[in-house]
Order: structure tokens, then C-alpha cells, then sequence
């Protein structure tokens, strides 16, 4: 509990200090409707949803772990972890394998539940603008910037931040001690 | 490769091996203090602090070489029998090894440079060795004059059997000199040789023998027939005294020949020699039992034998040419022997980075995984000649595995060993008389299992010396030994292996336990446990039974760390405790991190896995049985309804089983829906993100290229109990 109490607090801190993001190329995909970017620099491959265990005793937001050739690799749903609810299955979803740094602990895999791929787009620096303080219905912390696209925005999510291992290790700890908190 | 990158890797490599020597220096000096001396581990000692000083000494680390040089000094007297080898001399080695230590490990923190902490600490051991050396330069100076005057005679050839020997004027050489017949001819006179010969020592004996003298009429004057046989006392080499003989050397019969006091120390001179693998002549001359030209002769003897198809092996032309003794060849042989072993010995050993073997073993992993895929494959086909291959491949890849996997096991042993130590210091320390003795040494582990048992091992060993076993006084009074006895012991055990610390002291008090465990609101009053469940509580947070807190232990802080380190190599600990007899701990762990057999069942659409050491029994669950127990042949076994746990919703099978599983002697039933039979897997970690998830132990991929969750049965046992605790 006193994990998340934390991660509220740091908040505004976290958000005065992030960096917005930088001109690149990145992968957008579609979750619930919206249009999501992320870095390609992160991005290790991307697969077709197929076979998937489900991990007992974990939040929502952690769907299970795959079998990516030999390794065992987690999977989140983004929809779940910004608090909007499980993300259903379709035809075209897949899965986005992403590198993320875990604070010189070395870099981990994860994969996300995305409803659709779209396409790899450069985004230039003037594209980029800072995002909104309210209004996306995410915790700011996990948005690096909005960039307009084809008259649509494009939020360029914070990898680091919106899968960050230990975060959501204390989440699930937390969610699983909660009731015997309750108690 | 610059050069200043390859002379770090070869520093980097000097202060592993040197942390090797130390350790076998260690042992050494321990096993000196237990067991009377002996030559080899003195050697040995003394060789490794030798490569420490001569690794140094290449990198140019003076301070090192100083402070072992003095070491080294004190060795070589221990090994000339100069010192006596008491637990003093001991006491004051063992901490030379401690400071080499802290030496090298400041090299490789990469402080090359001498600081003057260090050295003012140097010099202070230094100046501990010195009474020692002192007391052996005394004894030096005697022991050299006794050995002048304590040569024997033992005469051994039957040529000099006839003559007399009188001990007090004894010879070391015994020539036999048979001079060319022509010899007086050519302007040398035997005499004069003979004369020659007391420059280089004393003739002690010397028989003329008239047996080659022909009648008088057949004599030739001017012939010599005269054969000359000395014993002969001189400290000079054999080769100087063959030269006195170069001018009459054609045509003549010389044999210079040791005798047995000599030929003892020939053969300790080829013992002690450092030689690398070579040739059986080259050895003899080089401790100068023959000569460079006695050895010709010789291999000119062998090769005209050779072309007269007989061979023969030059040690034995030798000793037939009389320039050598059997008992010298025969240690030269062995000597020649060992090298060669030595050397093949460390042909067998590679130095091979840790790193490399897990990818090594990772990869086999892949590849069980991938063959087990691939026989699954095969068998959908209904391809007779393909399965076939398939099960030759999978056959052949469990051997690799096997093997590989072989490559991580380490003999538990020096774990053990450095544990001589410990109770030495800590013994002294506590003023209590504890001797440790160690069984199973050679017992195999995986190598990282061996570095993490060391620290609870530690624990448990000072636990044990600190509570465990009495002061001598309370011993004595409880009609026990004096010297407390600690042992550790190590073997396998159906797919684990067991470490056992145990000792002989008071035993654990099961009152005191309890009333503890009340006082720290643990368990209620009047509760019942089982001997057990009682022990098991010392090993909760904080719990110490110890009325006074030593240096060593009492705060309570270890044996749940121990626990929880051991749980962490998906181990477990037991107690077994006789009030006043002793206690002993035993430490169950896998064989190895990366492998287990397991029992593979299905729970709604999801297979899990239960490690098969853990399984006791399947039985079918009764049907319509509504409580979470059952009887199991008259006892009472709960179980736990995985299907629930896991919040699986997928429709009930008809027939459901129950796996039985054992944890620290309790049985605990677990309900899945299908049994899918055992299988042997590789384990993968699952990662942080799911490093709390009780009851799940890592991961493993299937054939069919599913993955399915491994149950660790403790947590999940444990976590039942502690959710029925709280409800």
C-alpha cells in the first residue's frame, strides 16, 4: 500500500522533470480507439497473439507470460494497467515485445496487448508537443508527449515508465496483500 | 590485445590462483596442527606460497614478495626439519595466509601500490616469524655438523662385500678401476691416478685384485693387469672424480658408483628436483648421478642393441654398465612417472568463465525443450521410422544435458574445508574445545549452489559451537568428552543432497522454545505441537533463546535468514534435536538450479508442473466430497483445490485426482483435473515481476511450446496455512 501512496506523491515531481520526447522513428499501434506510439529503439519484434499462460495471484494488468523462443516473457495489458478495464482479444491483436531498462539492473523483455499495429512514422521535433495535465485518463508520468499525425494525435507513451518492472512488482504485492490489509 | 590488457587479464588470473594457494596454504597449515607432520603438506604449503612470491614478483609487487619471502623462510626451515611444526608456529602462519590475502585483494581492487597501513602490518607479522627463524638459523648450524659426522656404510655391491668396513671411516663412492692393459705403455701410471684421486677426498679402502694376472711365463711387463677397487670419501661431484680419469679413459674400465648413503640422497635429490617432463638421462645427469659421457655410452649401448633387435630401456643399460644402482633408477623412473601425471593432470583441467558454461546450459535447455517439441511432432505423425530418430536425437541430447550439467557439479569439499578454520578461531574464541569432523566431502553439487550455502553454512556451523555444544566444565559435569565434536556431512538422497551440520552439545529446549515463542505472541498458550513444529519456530524472524548475546550469536537475527536463503535454492531445513545429546540440522537442496523432474498435471486449460521429489502418491478424489479433506488409509489429508486457487472456470472434469505431496514430513493433497505423467524440465526463472507470487516457483516450456507454471510446494503449503490463520 504505502508503494502506491508513494508512486501518487512523486507524481508531480516525476512529471517537472520528464523529458519530452525526441524526434525519431516510432511504432504506433491502436489500443481502445486511441492511437499509441513507442520509440522504435525499444521495440524487439512484434507477434501474433497466440498461446498464452496465465499467472496466478496477479493483477489484471499482467495477462500472463508467453513462450518467445526459449524464453519465458510477461505480458501486459496497457488498457488494464491505466485502469480502463481488460483489453478483449480480437483477430488483429498482437503482441509488441519491448526492451525496457530497469534501472541498471540490465534490460528486461515485456510484452504489450495491442489491439492493432499500424506503421513505423517519423516523428519530427516540431511535431512534438508536451502533453495535457489532464483529459488522456492517464497518469501523466506515463506520457512523454502527444505528436499530431494525419490530423490525428498520437500519444507517445514513456516505455520505461509505463512498464517499469519494479513498479508493477509493488502494485501486485500490494494488490495481493490488500484483503488480509482489509482483514 | 594491447599489452596492458593481456598483463590485467594475467593479474586478474594471478589473484584467482592465488586465492587458490591461500586456501590450499589454509588447509595445509590446518591439517599440520590436526595430524602430525608430514612432508607433502609442508611441500605443499611451501610450493604455493613459492607461486605466490613468483607471481608477484613477475607484476613487480615488491611488498609481496618481501613479506613471502620471510614466509617462505620459515616454510623451508618447517620442511628442513629445522622447526618443530607445533599449533604456535601454526597460530603464527595462519594469519601470514590472512595478510597475503588481504595483499592480493587489494591487487585486484587494483591498488598495485603498497600502502603504509598495510605494510606497517606486514612488518608487524613480520616481526612474529622472526623468533621462529632465529630459533632455526640456531639449529641449522648444529645440525649440519651432526650430518658430517653420521655418514654410514652399508655395503650393497658384491664387489666390495669383501672388504672391511669400519663405520667410523666410512666412503660415499666406490670406484672400480680397471686400467687399460696398455696403460703403462702409454706413459700413465695407475698410481699416479690413484695418488691424484686424494685431492678430491679420502681412500678409505682400496683392494688390489691379481685375478686377471696371467702365469709368469705369459706376463707381459709392460702390461698392467692390476684392478683397483676404492672406497672412497669425498664431497666432490661424480663428475669431477671421472675426470681425474679422462687421460686412461680409452681401453679402460672405470665405474664411479655411489654408495647407500649416497644413493639416499640421490633419490631425495630427484624427488625434490622441479623438473618438467624429461628424458630419464637428462634427469640423472642433472642431479649428478651420472655423467654426460656415462649416459652417451650408454645410449650408444642401446641403439647397437636396438639394431640387434633387442631394446631395452636405458635405465637398465645403466645399471647393467655399472655407472648407476638400481634404487636410484627406480626413483628417477617414479619421479618421471609423477611429472608425467601431473602434467596429465592438468591437461584434464580447464579454467573455464562461469558465464560461458550457462549459456552452455541454457542452450541444452533449448534444445530439450525444442527436442521434446519435436518427438511431439513426430508422434502426431504416426511416422514410425521418424519417431525412432526423434527418440535416438532426445536420447542423445538427455546424455548431453547430463554431462553438461555435470560440468557445474563441484565436490562440496572445500566448502567443508574452510570450515576447519572457523571452528579453530571461533573455538578459541568461545575458550571451548570443539574438534570438526568432515564426511562426504567428495559429494557433488552444482557449482552455484556451492556459493550460496556457504554464508547459512556459516551460520548454522557458529550456531551450533555458540549454543550447541557446552563449555568444557558443564561437559565434563554431564559425563560427556571434554572436546565438544562438530561434524559436517554431506550425501545424496533420492534427487537431493543433504548437508548435515550436527553436534554433540545440550540439544535444543523445547520448553524454552515454547515459552519464547508465547512471549513473542507466536502461538497461544496451550497450544500443541508437534517436536517439529517447535524446532521449526527458531528459525522465525528475530527469535533467540539465548539468554546472553555473544559476538557470535544470540540477537536472533541468522536463522531466518538461513531459511530463507536456503528456501531460496528451493531447498528446505530440518531439525532433529535429543536434549543433552546434540543436535543435528539437515539442509535438503536440489541437486541442481536449472533441471528438476517434475509431474506434470493439467488444472482447467493450464498445465502445471509439481517437482516429483515433492510427490508422494495420486489417489482419486472421492466423489462428492465437499470439504476440503479426505481420508487418506485412516488419517486425515487436507488438500488444496487448485482449480479455486487459480480461479480457473473452465468446466469441472468428471474425475478428478489428487496428488499427494509432502512437505518437511507433513502431507498436503493438491486437486487438479488431469495427471499427464512425469517429465524432466528445464527451469525458467519467471523474474521480478513475479517474484512474490506464493506457491509458483518459476516457469518451464512445454513440448507443444506452452509454458507451464512449476508449483513450489512450500509456499504454497505455507501460504494456506497462513490464509486459514488469518480467516
Amino acid at each position: 500500500m504505502t508503494e502506491i501512496a508513494t508512486t501518487t506523491e512523486r507524481k508531480p515531481v516525476v512529471k517537472n522533470t520528464q523529458t519530452l520526447a525526441k524526434a525519431g522513428q516510432y511504432l504506433t499501434f491502436m489500443l481502445n480507439g486511441e492511437v499509441y506510439a513507442l520509440g522504435i529503439l525499444n521495440i524487439k519484434e512484434i507477434i501474433a497473439y497466440g498461446e498464452l499462460t496465465e499467472v496466478p495471484m496477479m493483477p489484471d494488468f499482467v495477462r500472463g507470460v508467453i513462450n518467445l523462443r526459449g524464453s519465458v516473457v510477461p505480458v501486459i495489458d496497457l488498457m488494464a494497467r491505466f485502469g480502463k478495464g481488460m483489453t478483449p482479444i480480437a483477430k488483429r491483436s498482437g503482441i509488441v515485445i519491448v526492451e525496457t531498462e530497469n534501472g541498471g539492473e540490465g534490460s528486461h523483455d515485456i510484452g504489450i496487448i495491442v489491439d492493432a499495429v499500424n506503421e513505423v512514422i517519423d516523428i519530427a521535433q516540431q511535431e512534438i508537443e508536451p502533453p495535457p495535465n489532464f483529459g488522456i485518463g492517464i497518469r501523466p508520468d506515463f506520457i512523454n508527449g502527444m505528436a499530431k499525425s494525419n490530423g490525428r494525435f498520437i500519444i507517445l507513451l514513456n516505455g520505461n515508465r509505463v512498464l517499469s518492472v519494479d513498479e508493477m512488482a509493488a502494485l501486485s504485492e500490494a494488490g495481493e496483500t490488500r484483503p488480509l490489509d482489509i482483514e | 590485445m594491447s599489452l596492458d590488457k593481456e598483463m590485467q587479464e594475467l593479474l586478474v588470473n594471478y589473484t584467482i590462483e592465488s586465492a587458490e594457494l591461500l586456501q590450499v596454504m589454509e588447509e595445509g597449515l590446518m591439517e599440520l596442527e590436526s595430524i602430525e607432520e608430514s612432508e607433502e603438506t609442508i611441500n605443499a604449503i611451501f610450493r604455493a606460497a613459492h607461486t605466490i612470491k613468483g607471481g608477484a614478483g613477475i607484476f613487480g609487487f615488491e611488498h609481496i614478495v618481501g613479506f613471502t619471502h620471510v614466509v617462505e623462510s620459515v616454510l623451508d626451515a618447517m620442511r628442513d626439519g629445522l622447526l618443530k611444526v607445533d599449533s604456535e608456529l601454526v597460530a603464527a602462519l595462519l594469519p601470514c595466509c590472512d595478510h597475503l590475502g588481504i595483499l592480493v585483494r587489494e591487487i585486484a581492487k587494483g591498488h598495485t601500490e603498497e600502502n603504509s597501513d598495510l605494510t606497517k602490518q606486514s612488518e608487524k607479522i613480520i616481526a612474529g616469524l622472526q623468533p621462529f627463524l632465529d630459533n632455526a638459523e640456531g639449529k641449522q648450524t648444529d645440525s649440519s655438523q651432526v650430518a658430517s659426522q653420521s655418514i654410514q656404510v652399508q655395503d650393497e655391491t658384491h664387489r666390495v662385500q669383501n672388504i672391511e668396513c669400519d663405520n667410523s671411516k666410512s666412503g660415499n663412492w666406490h670406484l672400480f678401476l680397471h686400467f687399460n692393459p696398455d696403460c703403462l705403455r702409454d706413459g700413465m701410471d695407475p698410481l699416479s691416478f690413484i695418488l691424484y684421486l686424494t685431492k678430491l677426498g679420502e681412500i678409505i679402502e682400496l683392494t688390489t685384485s691379481t685375478q686377471a694376472l696371467p702365469s709368469a711365463g705369459e706376463m707381459d711387463p709392460e702390461s698392467n693387469y692390476l684392478i683397483f677397487e676404492i672406497v672412497f670419501k669425498s664431497d666432490a661431484e661424480k663428475a669431477d672424480i671421472e675426470n681425474v680419469f679422462d687421460f686412461v679413459r680409452a681401453g679402460s674400465q672405470i665405474h664411479i658408483l655411489p654408495l647407500e648413503s649416497k644413493i639416499e640422497y640421490y633419490i631425495d635429490l630427484i624427488d625434490s628436483l622441479e623438473s618438467d617432463d624429461m628424458q630419464l638421462g637428462e634427469l640423472l645427469i642433472k642431479c649428478g648421478v651420472i655423467t654426460r659421457r656415462e649416459l652417451e655410452e650408454g645410449l650408444q649401448a642401446q641403439q647397437a642393441k636396438r639394431e640387434r633387435q633387442q631394446s631395452q630401456h636405458i635405465g637398465d643399460i645403466l645399471i647393467e654398465q655399472q655407472t648407476v644402482q638400481k634404487p636410484i633408477v627406480s626413483a628417477a623412473l617414479e619421479k618421471q612417472q609423477r611429472v608425467k601425471e601431473s602434467k596429465a593432470i592438468e591437461n584434464q583441467s580447464i579454467r573455464v568463465d562461469a558465464g560461458r558454461l550457462d549459456i552452455l546450459i541454457d542452450l541444452i535447455g533449448e534444445l530439450v525443450i525444442a527436442g521434446a517439441s519435436a518427438s511431439l511432432r513426430a508422434s502426431q505423425t504416426g511416422d514410425m521410422a521418424l519417431q525412432e530418430a526423434n527418440a535416438a536425437v532426445i536420447s542423445l541430447v538427455e546424455e548431453v544435458r547430463d554431462s553438461a550439467l555435470q560440468l557445474r557439479m563441484v565436490p562440496i569439499g572445500s566448502t567443508f574445508s574452510r570450515f576447519q578454520r572457523v571452528v579453530r578461531d571461533v573455538s578459541k574464541e568461545l575458550g571451548k574445545d570443539i574438534k570438526l569432523h568432515i564426511s562426504g566431502a567428495d559429494t557433488e553439487i552444482d557449482k552455484s549452489v556451492v556459493e550460496k550455502i556457504g554464508d547459512p553454512l556459516m551460520h548454522l556451523v557458529r550456531n551450533a559451537m555458540d549454543h550447541g555444544i557446552e563449555p568444557a566444565q558443564l561437559r565434563i559435569e554431564r559425563d560427556k568428552p571434554a572436546q565438544g565434536n562438530l561434524q559436517l556431512n554431506a550425501y545424496h538422497s533420492s534427487g537431493n543432497i543433504v548437508i548435515e551440520v550436527s553436534d554433540d552439545g545440550r540439544g535444543l529446549d523445547r520448553d524454552k522454545i515454547l515459552a519464547k515463542a508465547v512471549e513473542r505472541g507466536l502461538i497461544q498458550v496451550g497450544e500443541t505441537l508437534s517436536d517439529q513444529e517447535v524446532y521449526s519456530l527458531i528459525f522465525e524472524p528475530g527469535f533467540s533463546t539465548a539468554d546472553q548475546i555473544s559476538n557470535l550469536s544470540g540477537r536472533g537475527v541468522g536463522m531466518d535468514v538461513v531459511k530463507r536463503n536456503i528456501t531460496e535454492l528451493r531447498g528446505d531445513i530440518a531439525i532433529d534435536s535429543t536434549p543433552g545429546k546434540g543436535t543435528t540440522l539437515r539442509i535438503y537442496l536440489p541437486l541442481t538450479l536449472a533441471i528438476i523432474d517434475g509431474f506434470l498435471v493439467g488444472v482447467g486449460e493450464s498445465s502445471y508442473v509439481i517437482p516429483l521429489d515433492r510427490v508422494v502418491e495420486c489417489v482419486a478424489l472421492p466423489p462428492n466430497e465437499n470439504h476440503d479433506y479426505m481420508e487418506l488409509r485412516g488419517e486425515v489429508l487436507p488438500f488444496i483445490r487448485l482449480r479455486q486457487l487459480f480461479n480457473k472456470k473452465a468446466t469441472l472434469s468428471k474425475r478428478q485426482n489428487v496428488i499427494v505431496v509432502e512437505h518437511l514430513g507433513v502431507k498436503a493433497g493438491l486437486v487438479v483435473d488431469k495427471l499427464k505423467g512425469e517429465l524432466q524440465t528445464v527451469i525458467k526463472p519467471l523474474g521480478k515481476l513475479f517474484g512474490h507470487v506464493q506457491g509458483v516457483g518459476g516457469s518451464t516450456i512445454l513440448g507443444s511450446g506452452e509454458v507451464a507454471l512449476i508449483i513450489d510446494v512450500p509456499t504454497l503449503l505455507r501460504q494456506q496455512e497462513f490464509a486459514s490463520n488469518t480467516h
